[in-house]
């Protein structure tokens, strides 16, 4: 049917219209998704603390939905798991979540619910396990935290996302994530690591205490071996930032016999130190250790700098495979590797050994646990 | 070329507001990424071997921007050249003490800090109040340290602020970064007066009232108001602490807008010493909304007052005015 009313073809001209309507508003949709497109946000990643109702989950969380430990851009979602006891307060740290309005957190999981607290989860932060009441034997801490880090495994495995970093904090933190890596096969054993970060910072801050100068300024020092009092920081190829360049450690503290003695034994002591001054352990620190820990692992150290962290052990320095042993590292594009051909002398050799040999001991007393 | 480090005071360091709120100052949260800073924390002698294991865990968390810290239980090396003070510190109500003697306490512990800060501090100090009851707290300190400019003392309504913008955006559902511009009026107590009349949200068609997106006035009017007043009790009931982390939070927002300058568009709030705008009595402290720019806040002027926002804002005043009673009775 035709609408022709004095010469005037009105059908021709409606569908003109519509046509031309179509366009225009199809330009404008695109230039409104391409203007969004200017604005994209990325993708929040999703972050799982366990253990969460704890100090360190306390001092974590805001740290972590500040940006400190992926960057100030990327967006995350908090997965906060605790065991039943502590789920009130577990809601109040998510309530206090939400009550700091942080523009990057963009959504909080609290629950006691393990699967649902490893559901998709991109970074897993383990800071949950059995703590040493005095009085228990070594033998008991170690079974029960086997137990822990066995059932976790398998959560992990099972609900995380297949490119899951894994960071174990619970003390003994090396033989959890040892004990992690063995129930979760099909995590790839590069993605399970534990902390050691927090006594590679201790290093730091006592050799720049010693020589007067900002912390940002030494480098390079190395945790290796346990997270435990059998850790040997190593001072040998340790930088220090001044006017002539990187100078090594050793040509600028003079005093041999501190760096072998004294030196190691206040890092290694540290934590009880404070454990001593504040009536309770670190988590301020071992916090703060945890983001530099993951944020250099996500958007790689800086050139010329390598880290500690506890990582499955290839046998480099004549360590035996099998262990997770801290080791120092560089990261790039979210992997680390662990630097190599950096001379050993007697006494480090020594200590790393040391430190091996207790590590294979836990290691031994892990699988009678699980076998009794 | 680095900056000058900036040196702030946090009093009530070893408590756990300020076990949350240091690690915050130290990684740039509060005065920006590129801002060293030397940390002063201040507390009581029964504290000062926490407080010790304080400064141990700051020098082991090795920060690039920390240049110093003072730990000290002496007022004055705490207040020695300080150019943000963060006044956690005060005496905590315990249970069956009376109103009046948590008034007391507070009172001349804000007498003596207000001395010291006003000796020894730098000039143009920024002062935030955080122990409650903070706006009188804040008021004791303005007056008993008359060489302080009053702009730079206020107290923190912040953590109400952003309690509030919280509790919007999960009941619409959106981001909280899109929710902006809600007040809160008066008393750091149970009669602020979390008002949503200027709030907005952001969406696909551009900055739309909250109670047009809302839809509920019963709610905006009652639940939310009451929520809001008694989020802090309810942290407590479920944490036995009070809030700190939220607390610490809130305190780094309200002094890096302060110091860096609010959004444009945005306005925040800030406990500050009235001038009577919105016909709230001068000689008070009490929260307005303000924006940032230099250094310098600023009330926002010539915003519509409703009847029922009018009777909360003066019965907050009211408060206030009864709480400067009872702290001068209690100096007298």
């Amino acid at each position: 049917m035709d609408f022709v009313i004095e010469g005037i073809d009105y059908t021709s001209l409606i569908q003109k219209a519509l046509v031309l309507l179509f366009c225009v508003a199809l330009s404008w949709k695109m230039i409104i998704y391409m203007c969004n497109m200017l604005n994209i946000e990325q993708d929040p990643i999703r972050v799982l603390i366990t253990g969460a109702a704890g100090n360190i989950g306390y001092a974590i969380a805001p740290m972590i939905a500040r940006g400190m430990m992926l960057g100030p851009d990327q967006p995350m979602i908090l997965h906060l798991l605790g065991i039943e006891p502590t789920s009130r307060s577990l809601e109040a740290l998510k309530m206090e979540l939400q009550d700091s309005v942080f523009p990057l957190l963009k959504g909080v999981i609290a629950t006691t619910n393990v699967v649902e607290a490893c559901k998709d989860v991109n970074i897993a932060i383990m800071i949950g396990g059995y703590p040493r009441i005095p009085g228990m034997e070594r033998k008991d801490v170690m079974s029960k935290n086997v137990v822990i880090y066995k059932a976790q495994a398998s959560a992990l495995e099972n609900y995380a996302s297949e490119d899951c970093k894994v960071l174990v904090v619970a003390n003994p933190a090396n033989t959890n994530a040892l004990i992690l890596k063995e129930f979760a096969p099909s995590i790839p054993e590069e993605n399970i690591t534990c902390l050691t970060r927090l006594d590679h910072n201790r290093a730091l801050a006592q050799l720049a205490d010693k020589l007067s100068v900002p912390v940002s300024s030494v480098k390079n020092v190395i945790v290796w071996g346990n997270h435990s009092s059998t850790q040997y920081p190593d001072t040998n190829h340790a930088t220090v930032s001044t006017q002539a360049g990187d100078r090594p450690i050793k040509e600028l503290v003079t005093d041999q016999n501190w760096l072998k003695n004294e030196f190691i034994a206040e890092v290694q002591q540290r934590g009880a130190a404070v454990l001593r001054a504040r009536k309770q352990s670190s988590a301020l620190s071992a916090a703060s250790a945890a983001c530099d820990h993951i944020r250099d692992w996500f958007l790689g150290t800086p050139k010329g700098t390598w880290v500690s962290m506890g990582v499955c052990s290839d046998g480099s320095y004549g360590i035996p495979p099998g262990l997770v042993y801290s080791f120092p590292v560089i990261c790039e594009k979210g992997s680390w590797k662990i630097v190599q051909g950096l001379s050993i002398d007697e006494f480090s050799r020594k200590k790393m050994d040391d430190s091996a040999r207790e590590l294979a001991e836990e290691k031994g007393l892990a699988n009678s646990c699980l076998n009794a | 070329m680095a900056k000058e480090p900036v040196r702030v005071l946090v009093t009530g360091a070893a408590g756990q507001i300020g076990y949350a709120l240091v690690p915050m100052i130290a990684r740039g949260i509060m005065l920006g990424a590129d801002q060293p800073v030397i940390l002063h924390m201040l507390d009581i002698p029964p504290a000062a071997e926490a407080l010790n294991g304080v400064k141990m865990e700051l020098i082991d968390a090795a920060f690039p921007l920390l240049k110093g810290v003072v730990a000290t239980t002496d007022a004055v090396e705490g207040c020695t050249g300080v150019n943000v003070a963060v006044m956690v510190g005060g005496f905590p109500r315990k249970e069956g003490m009376e109103r009046k003697d948590v008034m007391s306490k507070n009172v001349s512990i804000y007498k003596s800090q207000a001395a010291a800060l006003e000796k020894h501090a730098a000039p143009n100090c920024k002062v935030l109040v955080v122990a409650n009851p903070a706006n009188t707290n804040a008021l004791i300190l303005k007056e008993f340290a008359p060489s302080i400019p009053e702009k730079n003392i206020t107290c923190l309504t912040r953590l109400d602020h952003n309690r509030a913008l919280g509790q919007v955006s999960e009941r619409l559902s959106v981001p909280v970064s899109d929710v902006k511009n809600v007040i809160i009026w008066g008393n750091h107590s149970s009669t602020q007066y979390p008002d949503v009349n200027h709030a907005t949200v952001k969406t696909s068609s551009g900055e739309k009232p909250v109670r047009e997106l809302v839809k509920n006035d019963e709610w905006l009017n009652g639940e939310f108001i009451s929520t809001v007043q008694q989020r802090g009790a309810a942290i407590i009931k479920a944490r036995k602490l009070s809030s700190a982390l939220s607390a610490a939070s809130s305190a780094c927002d309200h002094i890096r807008d302060w110091v860096v300058g609010t959004p444009e568009g945005t306005f925040v709030s800030m406990g500050v010493y009235s001038d009577g705008s919105y016909n709230v009595p001068s000689g008070l402290i009490y929260s307005f909304p303000v924006t940032c720019r230099n250094g310098e806040w600023t009330i926002v002027q010539g915003l519509p007052i409703d009847e029922v926002s009018r009777k909360k804002m003066d019965l907050t005043a009211e408060e206030l005015k009864e709480e400067k009673d009872l702290a001068y009775s209690c100096l007298s």
